[in-house]
């Protein structure tokens, strides 16, 4: 009966119910109001217009109600998956980036107020460096700023304390346990390379000899890039003390940066290892290293 | 479905209208603060450390 019905109806343009219907077509909300009449009709024989009507055309029109909603449904779920979507990209190509860059500014402020208390005293031989002082971060406390010149001038994400996901979300993190800036060791940093400001988004541009900038309290290290390499996730071996050497005792100051490759995918790690080249003490007034194109 | 949440928004249409876009922004709102942060991380998009 169900289908007859809706057949009568498709091919019934000149039927008495017609006009009324296309009256009510002008009218969006009228359209979708096959629903709520639908289920009222048994229950309220007093409405007015809508059961006045004879029986059989009321049953076409809810036969024709149920099809549309049931279509309007599936169509409003299909959009509204569509603008989940969309809206989740959004949210990883924009907002992250949004929300990394408000707690950057913030974590600089902190980090510029912590540093302009005393530093190290004055060294008791101007030709030797003041004892380097080793910075002791809380999980997700920023304490270094990275410069990579290749980068430009404004490249100047402040490192965290921590390598998860909530530290990575606020800016690059440095490996709990591995060396600290300047110290003999592995100074490990990992970085998104995509979302959340992706510090490290450019990595794979890096050449051997790049000066990597890492910048602290009294001073700058200046770290030189060696070699880079894409691995998997599992070669946590880069980041012993002597990159891919487990169990070597370390010798020189070393830096190693690891991100995700390729991008937006977590596949496999692009690691960018460096060695330390130069300390450059902080006086009065100085400019940064390289700031200026000098590469 | 939006038409019946639509519909059963109180007021005069300009009333609603406001109800249905601050609903909306609701909805926004919960995603990129609450939802997207929480799912994230579950999804393969992105692991930028190495774990043994």
């Amino acid at each position: 009966m169900a289908t007859s019905g809706v057949d009568t109806d498709l091919r019934g343009g000149g039927e008495p119910a017609d006009p009324r219907r296309s009256a009510g077509l002008t009218d969006p909300m009228a359209d979708e109001g096959p629903a709520a009449p639908e289920a009222d009709a048994p229950g309220e024989p007093g409405e007015p217009g809508e059961l006045a009507e004879p029986d059989e055309p009321g049953r076409r029109r809810a036969t024709r109600g149920a099809i549309n909603l049931a279509a309007r449904g599936v169509g409003e779920l299909l959009i509204t998956a569509g603008v989940l979507v969309a809206l989740f990209l959004g949210y990883q190509l924009w907002v992250t980036d949004l929300l990394q860059a408000r707690t950057q500014a913030r974590l600089h402020d902190k980090l510029t107020e912590t540093w302009s208390e005393p530093a190290t005293p004055a060294p008791a031989e101007p030709e030797e460096l003041p004892p380097a002082v080793r910075p002791d971060p809380a999980p997700g406390e920023g304490f270094a700023v990275l410069r990579i010149p290749r980068f430009g001038d404004d490249y100047a994400p402040v490192i965290v304390e921590g390598v998860t996901d909530a530290a990575l979300r606020d800016g690059p993190g440095h490996y709990p346990g591995t060396a600290m800036p300047g110290e003999i060791g592995n100074f490990v940093v990992s970085g998104h390379r995509t979302t959340y400001g992706k510090p490290f988004d450019r990595l794979d541009e890096l050449k051997p000899g790049d000066p990597i900038v890492v910048e602290v309290q009294d001073r700058y290290y200046v770290y030189r890039m060696t070699r880079s390499e894409v691995v998997t996730p599992d070669r946590i071996d880069v980041i012993e003390p002597v990159p891919e050497q487990p169990g070597a005792a370390p010798t020189e100051a070393a830096i190693t940066m690891t991100t995700c490759h390729p991008k937006f995918s977590a596949k496999n790690r692009l690691i960018v290892f460096g060695e330390l080249d130069k300390t450059v003490m902080k006086t009065p007034g100085g400019a940064v290293p390289f700031q200026g194109g000098e590469v | 479905m939006y038409g019946w949440i639509y519909r059963h928004l109180p007021g005069p249409t300009p009333v609603r209208a406001l109800l249905a876009v601050l609903l909306a922004l609701a909805v926004v709102a919960l995603l990129l603060f609450v939802v997207f942060p929480a799912v994230e991380p579950h999804l393969p998009l992105t692991g930028v450390t190495v774990r043994g």
